[in-house]
């Protein structure tokens, strides 16, 4: 008779497991796992919802008192730099000057070679004024998902920095691991973005996941402690911490920026 | 408020409208306090939670999706600043003492027995103090599996974890909590 294990009983516990009716069945029928599941029970039932403090109605009014004066500016998704009044304007005639380059275009082809290439010419320096509207919102993108991915990366390497030895770290590598394969493409578009310090710290940071993620999952003191002296040495915590407030912060002065620019070329 | 007026208000408050923010807060601080507090432990925590949420979820709003339920955004936020928190305070080596644990009070019943009342109190001390020897992924991942009965799919997208690493953090966290409370097991 297969047993369940205690994964499967906490599971169970929580109506997790599926197939409830086939496990109760084996419940009633073996002893061993039946007792298993009552020592589980017994024990979670011990550990009451604890009920919050009262708070009154003036509650919410409160914690609005609180943190009004510290309201952040609110973030501005990336899509909406299209809809801005004069980024529209700046499509709006960067449309026009596309159909009159075009019109012009098909209009001299009957003329000489020469003549075609001068009316090419000004299609694609149009097209170039565009360039930084586009960049714009690649860029603030690229911030934004590389801040969130420091946020996580965060998280797995202070869990390793506090995790004692001889515990099963599987979790915490399989996050690592998923976070390796998007930690090389953000390295690489920071690269081409020209983010070389930010490419540097991704680069930095894919090492000591990898580094997690080829450990055994149950590390040692000694794997744990060369890992920890990998992540101090570069100082990584801080630096992931660091860059990642200020990539978000960025984020929000890097716009005005931008629009003066894109203005300037438009 | 009811669900047109809720609609208008987060749109409101998604284009800047302060004062529409303002309600948002007022109707939901109690329910963000109450899962602070459960994850947290501590009253003075839960407090700092609630604030730093609605700071965050003020300056994130333009990623809340309309079709989503605000409550449930939040309770994602919370939950994280939540973590982040406990994490901060332990990379301080400021771990919380047994008496920065508040002991939860519980109803009590119409003829209080002293006896039970202080086997009661014993178990809540001891469940606040293998609470605490948590890391803050796992306290956070039972915390809200057991107290918030949330399921696994829902701790995971809350977290930011795969399905697989949520269930080994509750996994661990009700190993750790089943040897903490052994000696109280057969008293119960």
């Amino acid at each position: 008779m297969k047993h369940y294990t205690e994964e499967d009983l906490i599971l169970h516990f929580y109506n997790e497991l599926g197939h409830r009716k086939d496990v109760d069945v084996h419940l009633d029928q073996c002893e061993h796992c039946a007792a298993s599941y009552r020592d589980l029970a017994r024990t979670l039932r011990l550990i009451e919802t604890p009920e919050a403090p009262e708070r009154g109605d003036q509650y919410g009014l409160e914690v609005w008192q609180r943190i009004r004066h510290r309201l952040p500016e609110q973030e501005v998704p990336w899509w909406s730099v299209w809809f801005r009044a004069d980024r529209l304007a700046a499509a709006g005639a960067f449309a026009v000057l596309l159909l009159a380059a075009f019109v012009a275009g098909r209009w001299w082809s009957t003329a000489t070679e020469s003549t075609q290439t001068a009316a090419v010419t000004p299609v694609t320096s149009q097209a170039g004024a565009a360039s930084p509207i586009d960049e714009d919102a690649r860029h603030r993108i690229l911030l934004t998902s590389v801040a969130d991915h420091f946020d996580r990366s965060e998280r797995v390497l202070t869990d390793i920095m506090n995790a004692p030895a001889g515990e099963d770290i599987s979790p915490e590598q399989q996050w690592a691991e998923d976070l390796v394969v998007t930690s090389r493409l953000y390295r690489q578009d920071a690269a081409d973005a020209g983010e070389h310090s930010v490419a540097l710290v991704l680069d930095e940071l894919e090492r000591s996941l990898l580094e997690i993620v080829h450990s055994p999952s149950r590390a040692t003191a000694a794997n744990l402690e060369e890992i920890r002296r990998r992540i101090d040495a570069a100082s990584l915590l801080f630096k992931v911490r660091v860059l990642g407030d200020e990539l978000r912060q960025r984020e929000h002065l890097d716009s005005p920026r931008r629009r003066t620019l894109s203005r300037q070329t438009s | 408020m009811d669900a047109t007026d809720a609609t208008g208000v987060l749109a409101k408050a998604r284009q800047g409208d302060s004062e529409a923010f303002r309600l948002l807060v007022e109707q939901h601080s109690r329910r963000a306090f109450q899962l602070a507090y459960r994850m947290t432990g501590n009253q003075q925590d839960a407090e700092d939670v609630v604030q730093e949420s609605f700071i965050r979820a003020y300056r994130q709003l333009s990623r809340f999706e309309a079709r989503a339920h605000f409550a449930t955004w939040l309770h994602r936020i919370v939950a994280n600043c939540s973590v982040d928190l406990i994490r901060s305070r332990r990379s301080r080596q400021d771990h919380s003492s047994m008496d920065d644990i508040a002991p939860v009070e519980q109803p009590h019943s119409e003829s209080p027995d002293p006896e039970r009342l202080a086997e009661s109190s014993r178990i809540e001390r001891s469940v606040a103090t293998a609470m605490a020897e948590l890391t803050p992924l796992e306290r956070a991942a039972f915390t809200l599996r057991h107290y918030e009965g949330r399921s696994i799919a829902e701790i995971g997208k809350t977290l930011g974890l795969g399905t697989s690493a949520t269930k080994h953090s509750v996994f661990r966290a009700v190993r750790k909590l089943r040897t903490a409370l052994e000696p109280l097991r057969g008293e119960s």
